[in-house]
This record gives structure tokens, C-alpha cells and sequence, in this order.
């Protein structure tokens, strides 16, 4: 006995010796002349996607041997706290990838190069510019590149909709249609539409837009709440769905967008509302013989989603925003913007990519209706409001969660939705 | 006073429950690591998986650097352990032998330690340690997680130290053997299922730790196990749940064999005996 945690000892010893041993791994700055290696924190998800990516940077990598770029794997789990402390001290990535709807505050703060001067007028050019004001700054700096956008579509079991008499086809999916649609489907203790609204906000406020919801007028902190009839357009809907159609399950109201996905190939409703990247699941997941379609964008007055695209930022005191830029250059051609896209199932933000994305799909699998839903994406009241998170967080989805579990009416939702901005923004 | 039949059956009853209860989780986990995506995504869920998928396995061991993540956790988490037993030990041997001012006011600070949140601290630390060029190395996080240990590290054996007999150490001094002497042959192996909780403790915590690896940590091949088992959750929810799984029984064979080699000293060898009334 004595003998063992002697061992044990000695053992523990050793290893804490071998792990104080351990190098600093950080690389110091680059004389003139000499390689610059940059690292790349890529938050790429799905397996394909990360194949694409590591390609990408091989590719860059054996074209440029004098700007070497180094993969490094992140998580959009943990991303913003890590980022903070990097910023804080002035260790973060070279090339950052994160979402325009995070970064807005790091680059209010400063902390993010702006990109304007470095990067080509190809890459301006090839994205929209509803796109580009999700990530500019108040003054007109462009302090990321867009890469892929999400948007919300309807998921529909095909033979469910076949066997209703439901047709799928047209350039858009009214609201009015997607309830008359839900309402035919619901019967024998089945419902019309699963609907994942755990986190409701950001499905509330990015489909919103298609009866011009604003939510907020004016930005940063001067931004006042604005909740009228059109911002609670959507919540009513599907309240009356829920509630007087009984054509939603009110159980996957209380469910995560993926949550739903088993009650949607059970057969336990035959539609449901999610962000188009769920198909990626669908692909993977679905049973044998199981098939499903993408129905066309909803609309409401219009088309118009928030877009809230993933992006590709610089450090403002990174030491090579400009090689940086390149990389980001190249990234955003289109053929490499398609891979990474077609691996996330996420829309790239060029026509160019999407026309790739398109042709290498044959539009089958809901590309079609997808890249279809991705044109109408543009920047939402908001993106540009300092305190949204915290809004979002504290108030809106407690809210709306009450209000989709049918505990307060339409008028108090509203009244709380108001309320609550003067007690975050005050 | 023999036991009743009908109550010794109600005993293995509860035990069996007791059983059930914790060992559910963990068959749950690793059936879950045997499935395919399909049953997954199946709306009646089965306790075991219809048909072994091995692939989660293969996923998760080539796709993330699982045994990469492994190794530097073990390696960290050892070494915080012993560096932590180490230092902890005289300390809690002074304030629980010798009576003196400071005796209160640390035992005041290592409560008062305990309550800042880490996020209060991270940045802070993160900046003491850069210049130190303690960042984004095993030892900066080492030191890091054994500065957090500490304070409950001390609260701990301060109290086995503490329930110790000093008439045993009276005796050992009478027999002429000197205070390192005595806390070496007569107190330590007396605090022995105390160093191995408080080792425990100390290695579970580090074992478990995301935060200060996530932001201390940034080049891919000093990740720990927290860090590695994260990249299988994704964007809006999304989670990999099979590689997910398996990644997670993988993460827990270490720890299982750690306690299962340290548990049975756990118990053994009280003071029972020790001193004679």
C-alpha cells in the first residue's frame, strides 16, 4: 500500500515536472521580409463544412508561401466570452469568425479593423448592400466581410401534403396560406405544424419583417422601442394558430428548433418552421423512405427577413489587417463561399456563390426555395441597437414565452415588450 | 440483533433503486453513443440502441483530437492535483495546529475567496498572466487551477488535520521524534482519506473546467477535454449528439479508473485504534 502512493506520488511528480516544462506555443511578430502566419479561428460546424474550410486555407496557403494561414477550430458555443478576454488582452485571432449580430458590439467598442481600404471591390461589389449594413458601423466602417446568411422557411412532410392536396409550388408562401395549409393538415390527433419557439425573439423579429416590423427606431442608445400592430403581427399569428386553429402542437412551442425534428418525421405534424440549415438534419436524420420539401418563402406585405449573416472580421491591433483582408478576399470567391455554404446549408452572400450552390444541387433538397428565401435578407432596425441583447434576453423571451403559452393577451405582450426597453436602456 | 427478512428485502430494494438512479445516466450515455442519427431523431426514443453504430466512436476520436484533449486534461489535472496537495498540506497543518491572529482572517479569506464569480476575474488574471507569458501554456493554467482549488483545498484538510489526536503527536514528541518527523510518520498517513478526498476534489475541478481553458487556451494542440467535448455543439442549437456521446464516455473512462483506484484507499485506514482510552 505504502508502496502504491509512493508510486502514485512519484507518478503525479513527474507529470506536474513534464507540465511545467511545457513552451510558451505563442509565436512573437515577424521581422521584415520574413513569413507571416495567421491564425484563423474557424467556427465551421458540420463535418463537410470543416473539410471545406481546411481546404480553403491549404489552398491559400500553397498559393501564398509568404502569408501562411493556420486553422484553428473554435466553438459558437463559447466564442463571445472568449473574445472578450482576447480583445481585453490583445491576443485574438488574426482572421475572427462570428456573426454580424455579436460583433456589432465589439466594433462599437473598437476593437475591429476597418476593412474598407483593404478589401477588393470585387468582394464589395458581389454582396448586396442590405447585406453590407449589417456590418458597418454608425460612421460607415466596414468592419467584417458577410459570408453566409440564414434564413426561416417551412419544412413540409411531402407525402402529408400530397395526400391533403397541398401544393408547394408558387414564388412565396402567404402567411394566410401557411395557416389554411396548417388547419387542412391538422386531424386524427395530428397537427398541421410543428413550430420549435424555445427562443422565440430572433424568429419574432427576423420574420417580422414581412409585415415591416421595426421593433426599435434610432440605434445605439438612443434607440426607442416600437411596438405596434406590425411588430406583433407575427406573434399573433401564430397565437391564433396555436390557440383558436389548434393546428400547431402547443408542445413544440416549448421545444428547440431541432426538438421538433422527431415529431416531424414521426408524423405527428406535417410541416414546421425552422431555420433552413435544419435541413441538414433532415438529410441526415430522416427515416428511410421519409420525404420532405422546402415550401416557398413566407410572405407578408413582403419577403423581407433580418439578416444576421456570419462573418469575417480583423483585430484592429492585428499586425497584419492587410494580409488578413487578402485571405478574406480569397475566401469570399465564389466556388470557395459555395463550399463552405453547401457543407453549413446556409446561403452564401453572393449572387455568385448561390448560382454555384444552385448548379451543383440541381436546386434539389429545398435548395431551390432556400437560396430563393436568401435574396430578400437585409438588415434589421435591431442590428444596430446597442442594448438588443440584453432586451432579448431579460424581456423579450420571457415575453413572448408567456404569451405563446397563452398565460398573458396580445395587449400585455406588447405593453412588456415596451416597458422592458426602458429597463435595460435606462 | 438479526435483521427482519421483509426489511433486509426492502433494503436490497432500495438499494437496487439507489442503483438505478445513478447508473441510468451513464447507460444512457453510452447507448446513445451507439446510435445512428435515424434513431435519434426517432419520436418513440429506445433505453438501448436497435442496432450498434460504431461510428460515433470514429467520429469523435478522428474528427476533434479527442486523445489529444485527453492528454493535456490528465496531464493538467495531475498536476494541479498533487501541486495543490502539496502546498495545502503544511498550510492546513499550521492554521489548524497553531493558534495565532492570522488564523481567522485567513479562514475569513478563503471563504470570501470562493464567492467572486470567474467571470470577475478572468480578464484580470488574464492580464497578470500574459506578461508572465503564462498564457496559452500548461503551466498557466495550472497555476490557475490550482490557485482556485486551494481555498476549499485548505478547508478541507484544515479539518482532517484538525481530527487528528494531538495526544498522538504528544506521544511521537515524547518519543523524541521532531515536528517534520511526527506530521510525516504520524499525521499524514492518518490524513490519508482526507488527501485523497480533497485530491478528489481537486482533480474533479480541474478535470470538469471550461472557462479559464477557453480563454488561457488558444493553440489547438493544448485543448483540454472541455474544450474539445464543445465543438460538437454547434450554432442555434445544433449538437452532434452522437460523436457528442461518445466523446463524453471516452471523457469519463479516465476519471472512472482515477476514482476507482483512489476510492478504495478512501475508506481505509481511519483512526480507529489510535488512541487507546
Amino acid at each position: 500500500m505504502k508502496k502504491a502512493v509512493t508510486a502514485l506520488m512519484a507518478a503525479g511528480a513527474l507529470v506536474a515536472l513534464a507540465a511545467c516544462g511545457g513552451g510558451d506555443s505563442g509565436s512573437g511578430d515577424p521581422a521584415p521580409g520574413e513569413k507571416v502566419t495567421l491564425k484563423f479561428q474557424s467556427l465551421a460546424f458540420q463535418k463537410s463544412t470543416v473539410a471545406a474550410t481546411k481546404k480553403i486555407v491549404a489552398d491559400w496557403n500553397a498559393a501564398h508561401p509568404d502569408i501562411q494561414v493556420e486553422y484553428v477550430q473554435g466553438s459558437w458555443d463559447s466564442v463571445h466570452d472568449q473574445l472578450v478576454t482576447q480583445f481585453q488582452g490583445g491576443t485574438a485571432p488574426d482572421i475572427i469568425h462570428d456573426e454580424s449580430a455579436d460583433i456589432t458590439g465589439f466594433a462599437n467598442q473598437g476593437y475591429l479593423a476597418d476593412l474598407s481600404e483593404y478589401l477588393s471591390q470585387e468582394t464589395k461589389d458581389a454582396v448586396p448592400q442590405g447585406v453590407w449594413d449589417t456590418v458597418k458601423t454608425g460612421d460607415g466602417k466596414i468592419v467584417a466581410a458577410p459570408t453566409l446568411l440564414q434564413s426561416y422557411v417551412v419544412f413540409g412532410n411531402s407525402a402529408a401534403l400530397k395526400q391533403a392536396g397541398i401544393s408547394a409550388t408558387g414564388d412565396s408562401l402567404s402567411w394566410d396560406q401557411l395557416a389554411a395549409d396548417a388547419k387542412k393538415l391538422t386531424a386524427n390527433g395530428k397537427y398541421g405544424l410543428g413550430w420549435g419557439l424555445k427562443s422565440p425573439t430572433a424568429t419574432v423579429l427576423n420574420l417580422g419583417m414581412n409585415f415591416d416590423a421595426a421593433f426599435f427606431e434610432g440605434s445605439g442608445r438612443d434607440a426607442k422601442a416600437k411596438i405596434g400592430d406590425a411588430e406583433l403581427e407575427v406573434p399573433k399569428r401564430i397565437h391564433a394558430m396555436a390557440y383558436t386553429d389548434k393546428s400547431i402542437d402547443p408542445t413544440s412551442l416549448t421545444q428547440s428548433g431541432s426538438d421538433v425534428l422527431p415529431g416531424f418525421f414521426g408524423g405527428k405534424y406535417s410541416m414546421v418552421v425552422a431555420g433552413n440549415y435544419t435541413a441538414q438534419q433532415m438529410a441526415e436524420q430522416a427515416p428511410k423512405g421519409f420525404e420532405w420539401e422546402v415550401l416557398p418563402p413566407l410572405k407578408g406585405s413582403t419577403e423581407a427577413q433580418a439578416a444576421n449573416p456570419q462573418t469575417l472580421s480583423v483585430p484592429a491591433e492585428g499586425k497584419h489587417i492587410k494580409q488578413a483582408a487578402q485571405f478574406i478576399d480569397y475566401f469570399m470567391q465564389a466556388d470557395n463561399l459555395a463550399a463552405v455554404g453547401q457543407g453549413d446549408w446556409l446561403i452564401p452572400t453572393t449572387q455568385a456563390a448561390r448560382d454555384a450552390i444552385a448548379k451543383a444541387t440541381g436546386g434539389k433538397n429545398g435548395w431551390e426555395q432556400t437560396l430563393a428565401s436568401g435574396t430578400e435578407l437585409t438588415k434589421a432596425p435591431f442590428q444596430s441597437v446597442e442594448n438588443y441583447p440584453k432586451w432579448k434576453d431579460q424581456i423579450a423571451t420571457p415575453a413572448l414565452q408567456e404569451f405563446l403559452a397563452n398565460k398573458i393577451d396580445l395587449a400585455t405582450l406588447g405593453q412588456k415588450l415596451n416597458d422592458g426597453w426602458g429597463q435595460v436602456n435606462s | 440483533m438479526r435483521t427482519r427478512p421483509g426489511f433486509r428485502f426492502l433494503q436490497y430494494v432500495a438499494v437496487c433503486c439507489y442503483l438505478v438512479f445513478l447508473g441510468f445516466p451513464l447507460l444512457w450515455l453510452i447507448s446513445s453513443s451507439l446510435k445512428s442519427p435515424q434513431e435519434f431523431a426517432s419520436i418513440t426514443p429506445s433505453i438501448l440502441p436497435k442496432q450498434l453504430d460504431f461510428s460515433n466512436y470514429t467520429d469523435a476520436l478522428s474528427e476533434q483530437g479527442l486523445v489529444r484533449g485527453l492528454t493535456n486534461s490528465l496531464q493538467i489535472s495531475i498536476a494541479s492535483t498533487v501541486l495543490v496537495l502539496v502546498v495545502s498540506l503544511p498550510v492546513a497543518y499550521a492554521l489548524a495546529r497553531f493558534r495565532s491572529r492570522l488564523r481567522p482572517i485567513t479562514n475569513g479569506w478563503i471563504l470570501v475567496s470562493q464567492v467572486f464569480p470567474v467571470i470577475l476575474i478572468v480578464i484580470p488574471l488574464f492580464m497578470i498572466l500574459r506578461p508572465l507569458h503564462l498564457t496559452n501554456t500548461i503551466p498557466g493554467v495550472v497555476i490557475v487551477y490550482m490557485v482556485w482549488s486551494m481555498p476549499f483545498a485548505l478547508w478541507m484538510l484544515q479539518g482532517y488535520v484538525a481530527a487528528v489526536p494531538r495526544e498522538l503527536e504528544e506521544a511521537a514528541s515524547v518519543d523524541g521524534a521532531s515536528r517534520v518527523r511526527t506530521i510525516v510518520s504520524i499525521v499524514m498517513p492518518l490524513l490519508r482519506p482526507g488527501l485523497i478526498a480533497t485530491a478528489m476534489f481537486t482533480f474533479i475541478s480541474a478535470w470538469n473546467e471550461f472557462f479559464f481553458a477557453l480563454v488561457l487556451l488558444q493553440d489547438p494542440e493544448l485543448k483540454t477535454l472541455p474544450l474539445v467535448l464543445a465543438r460538437f455543439v454547434g450554432a442555434e442549437g445544433q449538437v452532434q449528439f452522437g460523436p457528442l456521446a461518445a466523446a463524453s464516455v471516452l471523457a469519463t473512462v479516465p476519471s472512472l479508473v482515477f476514482f476507482a483506484f483512489l476510492q478504495r484507499r478512501l475508506t481505509s485506514g481511519l483512526l480507529s485504534g489510535a488512541v487507546k482510552g
